[in-house]
């Protein structure tokens, strides 16, 4: 059997995340290629059905990444909204069976291209230790 | 009249350089940024964070220098200098040498395949020689322009670069140039010279490796630095547990020659040590200080906080050496506290560096023609801070004074403010607009995509299958047509695209290439070009987040790129042509406060050729400079403000409403209706901004028998007396922070310490025998008024320290006024009986703010003082568009100061009022009123007040304001019936991403 | 005791080397058995990193021989060898392998016994230095160590591209038009040699095992300052990442060559 290897969709501010993930590149830092980048312009911008939609489509992860609290948001507060939302959603998660643990809200800079890195390979390594998205296992996904 | 040359050449592309030139050609002018090095960005570029909200630079300041790159009207001559100044003001001609880069800056796609394969290392000046770079280089990572430059000095000539350049943007022959360029001003923004700490040698610097300088900290410190952002020491690269920080090195330094202060030193420090411990929670940081200055706004909150919260401690004390100790690594600083030799053991000591003038600028100054002070700093005066000695030549940013980047910023603007006026008349004559072709109507059609995948040299190749994603592309639905480039962005394919727009009727087109952040503008262009709306166009990065990062794996990185690329043309297939609002604008500026500041910004405006409306609520106009009598300098402020006040009342655009205030502000940028009261009477204008300009008020005090014994005096008070020619006194006592820096303001007010010394010097001009005592916490006489600190303690004024413990003691005793002060280093409490009590009392906000703030929507800080929209980069403007701030509204500031912020709130409103019609974003939310419950939250939400509720067909629904909105969404997200949509990024759009991205798509035929 | 006999790796052109050392056999001009003979087409296709190898095998010598200037039968190959045996005897000094155990000799096809006189005098040469350090059963482990980093420092495109440059730059005129001095040159090229050494050193022990900065100076006997500056580079190019941070020192470990 082959390994699993867990399917990301990672929601990235255009201003710090998106800028970071970027940085990675520039610097040839290397993570595994697991993550599907959605560039929206403001973490405040992710709407948890868009996140619904991840997991229901498949995903086994999906990353909220946002620029640093309190003060680096360039639409002054988005970041605190993705944080109220994403904490909220995981709560909800759980009731439709899917681990709080897939979905993970981080803050990156767009100076941190190590840390952008970072945070991928270690969600890579504890989705891997979660498995497949119960809703893909279980053959539910509609479409 | 002649017309003047409608050009401005902005000397130094820092971010002062960069600020003043984006606001002059978004007011109508050509610019010209001539930089030494081979990028723009300076100093800050180098920076980790920034103070006083730990902001991290790069992602501030990046998107301002992407933005200065691609401006039509700024035009960046990097690797350049200024050989010769020809003509007058309005008409120069000067004379650039550029320097040979040997690298084509229209061919270079920044792709460094060059760097990877130069065998040449040289030392990396950026990472203040932490690194090694190679000698075919850039000089930073997110450089602008990011063209690669040869360093011929390091260079052997062996031609590697060229051969593997597969852009063939090598030039070997290219020679060194001169190019002539017509302007009618010039700005300078050259920056400064960090001082070599080497020639304090008890510090130890260059002999020591674990004694580093400030800004080679701040590479340490940084993410993209030598270390990748983990705090280590040079010595043997362990973590340092203990860092000292030693002020003031190279500043307040006589022995030197450099008395001054360099204003941001103290400030850096503590933010260095702040970011240290927040990289390394064990880490201890000690910062050796003279005074503190923590002077500017909110910065003594953030003094505590590293204090407290921190852990930072804080000696005050002399320094006398830095030594190693013997068989390690470690240093001993050895040091004189309240008089007490002492020493202590550090891992790493980092020296804050003071600012110099710039290099060779002697030479520089004499090819200008200006005159430089004692210091070599740029020659200015109180009142027009921003001039040089030479007509049509200004000067912005740590040039003049030492300064830290928002007082450089609001100068920039506040220089753009003052060339723009000087060359009004040129306006719109030398600035281009592109033709551009009518827009194909496409929403009516099917969409036909066309796909552009980039190898990006090998960049993308070496790694990414990608002729395989080319041939999957084509099975995408609604993909009709897809190619690969060699460099999808180089002038060719441009070409190229338009063409295939055209011959294949795309409507939709994807480039699958590096990232949208620096590329997007360009291919947007080129669609635009083709007759395609810039919004149907989307962006693939299969080279920053992905080739480039899945090197090893390049199976896996060509099914990752296959998969962006199938989720970006499902997002592409729905796009929609969207239209930028355009919205007219009333050039009409309306100031409100008719202080020094509220004059001066409305005699920029005039003289950029607007009218203005001018509401003072008293019944004249000069605010608080109406009580000031003298200066330090030798400057009449009397005989200037009524010169200003004169040139104001005359000036037939600006209208001077006395005894006015106003009532009620309705309306958004380019489009304020105000409604004005005097007594009774109403009075309706109509303007295209607003500028605040309310100023702030001296603190009542209740302290130290403050208006009980008539002998106790605010500064103000004895300056008035002084003026009147009343005073007489033999001792003369003055106690600092009065209101300020207490728990209930515990910000520092900033003047009164400059304004103590100024008016003990005087009391010691007019009667030399009267002493004076001034007790303080910390003197805080930054910049070049260090000086004048030192002239008042060489006349015999006696500083006197107290700290929050033991402050100074005020009886009256039958008759007599008694002080009790401390003396620090005998510890023992001793009696002054003066003739007058004078307190440095705090300068506090306008109590109008409250009300001012409510009816422009804007907000005020804990302090009650007005809050810009961003503390470091943009200090004069509120996050509302067309709403600007200067002066002591802002907070406490010194005359020049709140005259360059002025013009600096004025070169900002000229961005606006320049225009006829404002072309805002278009991808911004809008509202479908049908499904809209009028539940407000998102109004609520909005930090930008862009949305109203507004009454449709009997019930409240939500509209958004187009200019003001900025498109982050948040509104869209937060709608409970889900009545907003996000343009560009519509939750149909995105949905169709995310799925795309996880699942396979084929098309129906 | 039985003498010390070396062995001896040469690498012989087949157009003029070759040729001699066949001569030599023609005409029954006797030579020590001391040397293993290699042909190539060419002296200028011995790689470094395939003479490193050798010792690092257990070779005591190596020769490389070609044709003389000017007669190489690919017209230049034999200057290339010559840059390049140069810039080998600088690795070998680094790795604290004597470089007269290197030798490179012009014989032309009518020289059998210059041949002849070669392997004899390069085997009394090595007899004189006695056996390499490689040679025995337990080789000398810094040694190889240091040999099998000049292996891979000889494989970096940095070192590669210096010697292969090294012929248009010192005998012609740079892209520049000007002239590069040989000092100049070999200024470089010492300064890279020893820099590259020195990486692939750091390179290849924490392949095995993450190590901090003071382990690697103490191993390397290299000022621990040095030793930081390499690694930020080799960090730069992706080669070295901080692991784990042990007490107040933080460990690096190789990562594989992108």
């Amino acid at each position: 059997m082959t390994e699993f290897d867990p399917k990301i969709v990672g929601f990235l501010c255009n201003w710090c995340s998106y800028a970071g993930a970027d940085l990675a590149g520039v610097s040839r830092i290397q993570y595994p290629p697991n993550i599907r980048i959605v560039r929206v312009m403001c973490s405040g911008r992710v709407d948890p059905a868009f996140i619904l939609e991840a997991f229901k489509s498949g995903a086994d992860g999906v990353l909220v990444a946002g620029c640093h609290l309190p003060a680096d948001c360039h639409y002054i507060s988005g970041n605190f909204k993705a944080y109220r939302r994403v904490t909220l959603l995981k709560k909800l998660l759980q009731q439709f069976g899917i681990e709080p643990e897939r979905l993970r809200l981080e803050w990156v800079s767009a100076s941190e291209g190590d840390r952008f890195a970072t945070i991928i390979k270690d969600m890579v390594k504890e989705i891997k230790k979660l498995g497949p998205n119960p809703l893909r296992a279980g053959g539910k996904t509609s479409g | 009249m002649v017309d003047k040359v409608g050009a401005v050449l902005v000397v130094g592309g820092g971010i002062a350089g960069i600020q003043a030139a984006l606001d002059l050609a978004d007011s109508g002018f050509r610019v010209y940024v001539v930089e030494d090095t081979p990028s723009i960005g300076g100093t800050m570029t180098q920076l980790d964070k920034t103070f006083p909200t730990n902001d991290c630079a790069m992602c501030i300041l990046a998107p301002k220098l992407v933005r200065a790159g691609r401006h039509a009207n700024v035009h960046l001559i990097t690797n350049a200098e200024i050989k010769k100044v020809k003509g007058e003001p309005g008409n120069f001609k000067v004379t650039i040498t550029r320097r040979a880069r040997y690298v084509d800056e229209e061919k270079c796609t920044g792709c460094g395949v060059c760097a990877q394969e130069c065998p040449v290392e040289a030392i990396d000046e950026y990472e203040q020689g932490l690194s090694r770079r190679s000698a075919v280089f850039v000089k930073y990572l997110q450089a602008v322009p990011s063209t690669f430059a040869i360093d011929r000095e390091k260079c052997i000539g062996c031609g590697t670069c060229q051969e593997v350049c597969r852009a063939d943007a090598i030039i070997y022959e290219e020679k060194d140039e001169d190019v002539e360029l017509s302007v009618g001003a010039i700005i300078l923004a050259l920056g400064f010279e960090e001082f070599d700490p080497s020639l304090k040698s008890e510090y130890g610097y260059s002999r020591y490796s674990n004694v580093v300088s400030s800004i080679e900290f701040e590479r340490i410190l940084s993410a993209t630095g030598p270390y990748g952002g983990t705090v280590l020491r040079p010595s043997d690269g362990d973590l340092p547990r203990k860092i000292a920080f030693i002020q003031c090195v190279g500043s307040r330094d006589a022995k030197l020659g450099n008395n001054y202060c360099s204003s941001a030193c103290c400030m850096y420090a503590i933010k260095e040590a702040v970011i240290a411990r927040e990289h390394n929670p064990n880490l201890q940081c000690t910062i050796f200080f003279m005074d503190i200055r923590a002077y500017g706004k909110e910065f003594d909150a953030y003094y505590s906080r590293a204090e407290e919260e921190y852990g930072v401690r804080f000696v005050r004390s002399r320094i006398s050496d830095v030594k190693k100790v013997l068989g390690s690594q470690n240093l001993i600083v050895r040091y004189v506290e309240d008089g007490e030799p002492k020493e202590e053991e550090f891992n790493l000591v980092v020296l804050s560096v003071g600012m110099k003038p710039p290099k060779h600028v002697e030479e520089l100054a004499k090819t200008i023609g200006i005159k430089l002070n004692k210091y070599n700093f740029c020659s200015t005066e109180t009142f027009s801070p921003l001039a040089t000695s030479r007509l049509g030549v200004f000067v912005c940013g740590a040039f003049s004074s030492p300064k830290d980047i928002p007082e450089s910023v609001a100068q920039a603007s506040g220089a753009a403010a003052r060339a723009g006026s000087l060359i009004a008349t040129g306006r719109g004559k030398l600035t281009v607009a592109k033709k551009l072709p009518p827009e194909i109507e496409v929403s009516d059609k099917e969409p036909r995509v066309g796909v552009f995948v980039c190898h990006c040299g090998t960049n993308i190749g070496g790694i990414v299958n990608v002729p395989e994603v080319v041939e999957y592309a084509k099975t995408l639905p609604s993909v009709v047509y897809a190619e690969h480039n060699l460099y999808t962005c180089s002038q060719d394919t441009q070409r190229t695209i338009r063409e295939k727009i055209k011959e294949h009727n795309l409507n939709r087109v994807v480039v699958a290439s590096c990232t949208p952040r620096t590329h997007e503008p360009l291919f947007r262009e080129t669609i635009r070009e083709a007759g395609l709306n810039i919004y149907l166009f989307e962006m693939a990065n299969i080279r920053d987040q992905c080739s480039w990062v899945h090197m090893h794996e390049p199976e896996k990185a060509t099914e990752k790129a296959k998969d962006l690329v199938r989720s970006i043309v499902a997002k592409a297939r729905l796009l929609k042509p969207l239209k930028k609002p355009m919205i007219d604008v009333t050039p009409v500026g309306l100031v409100i406060g008719g202080g020094l500041s509220g004059m001066t910004a409305s005699l920029e405006l005039a003289k950029q050729g607007f009218e203005v409306h001018l509401v003072e609520k008293e019944k004249e106009l000069g605010g608080n400079l109406r009580h000031i009598h003298y200066m330090l300098g030798s400057e009449d402020p009397q005989e200037r403000l009524r010169s200003i006040i004169k040139e104001v009342t005359e000036n037939e655009k600006i209208h001077v409403h006395l005894d006015a205030e106003v009532a009620d502000i309705e309306g958004y940028v380019g489009n304020f209706e105000t409604t004005l009261t005097r007594g009774s009477d109403k009075k309706g204008i109509n303007h295209g901004i607003v500028i605040v300009a309310t100023g702030a008020v001296e603190y009542k005090p209740t302290e130290y028998l403050y208006g009980i014994d008539s002998r106790v005096l605010t500064q103000r008070e004895l300056e008035e007396k002084i003026g009147e020619g009343e005073f007489k006194a033999r001792t003369v006592v003055m106690i600092q922070c009065v209101g300020s820096r207490n728990d209930e303001r515990p910000n520092c007010s900033r003047i009164c310490c400059v304004q103590a010394v100024k008016n003990a010097l005087k009391i010691k001009e007019l009667s030399p025998e009267t002493d004076v005592y001034i007790l303080y916490k910390d003197i805080r006489t930054y910049g070049f008024n260090e000086d004048y600190y030192r002239k008042a303690a060489d006349e015999g004024v006696l500083f006197i320290r107290y700290d929050d413990d033991h402050k100074p003691k005020v009886t009256q005793e039958n008759g007599t006024l008694k002080i009790l002060a401390m003396a620090p280093v005998l510890k023992t409490w001793f009696p002054i009986e003066p003739d007058l009590l004078v307190l440095s009392a705090a300068t506090i906000p306008n109590p109008d703010n409250e009300r001012i703030a409510q009816m422009l929507k804007v907000p005020l800080t804990k302090d009650r003082f007005f809050l810009e929209a961003h503390m470091k980069l943009r200090p004069v403007d509120f996050a509302t568009d067309g709403v600007f701030l200067c002066g002591l509204a802002h907070s406490p500031k010194l005359i020049e100061e709140s005259i360059s912020q002025a013009c600096g709130a004025a070169a900002r409103a000229a961005t606006i009022l320049s225009k006829k019609r404002l072309e805002v974003e278009g991808a911004i939310a809008n509202v479908n009123e049908d499904l809209c419950s009028g539940c407000r939250i998102c109004e609520a939400v909005c930090e930008y007040s862009a949305i109203e509720m507004k009454e449709k067909d009997g019930k409240l629904v939500s509209s958004v304001l187009e200019a003001l909105c900025k498109g982050c969404g948040v509104c869209g997200s937060t709608c409970p019936t889900g009545a907003i949509s996000m343009l560009h990024f519509t939750d149909e759009e995105i949905l169709a991403q995310v799925r795309a991205a996880l699942k396979e798509e084929k098309k129906y035929d | 005791m039985v003498e010390f006999e070396p062995k001896i790796i040469g690498f012989l052109c087949n157009w003029c080397s070759y040729a001699g050392a066949d001569l030599a056999g023609v005409s029954r001009i006797q030579y020590p058995p001391n040397i293993r003979v290699i042909r190539v087409m060419c002296s200028g296709r011995v790689d470094p990193v395939i003479v490193l190898e050798m010792f690092a095998n257990g070779a005591d010598g190596v020769m490389v021989m070609g044709c003389h200037p000017g007669e190489c039968h690919y017209l230049e190959g034999n200057l290339y060898a010559e840059w390049r045996i140069k810039m080998l005897k600088k690795l070998m000094a680094c790795a604290g392998l004597e470089p007269e155990r290197l030798r490179l000799e012009w014989v032309s096809a009518a020289e059998g016994s210059r041949f002849a006189n070669m392997v004899k005098d390069f085997t009394n040469q090595l007899k004189g230095l006695g056996p390499s350090p490689l040679a025995s059963e337990k080789p000398d482990e810094t040694i190889l160590a240091s040999i099998r980093a000049a292996e891979r420092a000889a494989g970096t495109s940095r070192l590669r591209t210096l010697v292969g440059r090294e012929k248009e730059l010192a005998e012609e005129e740079n892209v520049y038009g000007e002239k590069v001095t040989q000092e100049e040159f070999d200024k470089l090229m010492d300064e890279s040699v020893k820099e590259e050494h020195l990486r692939s050193r750091i390179y290849l022990l924490t392949k095995d095992k993450s190590m901090s900065v003071k382990e690697l100076a103490k191993h390397l006997s290299v000022d621990t300052r040095v030793v930081l500056r390499h690694i930020v580079v080799l960090r730069r190019k992706g080669l070295l990442a901080m692991d784990r941070i042990e007490g107040i020192s933080p460990l690096y470990v190789a990562l594989e060559a992108r």
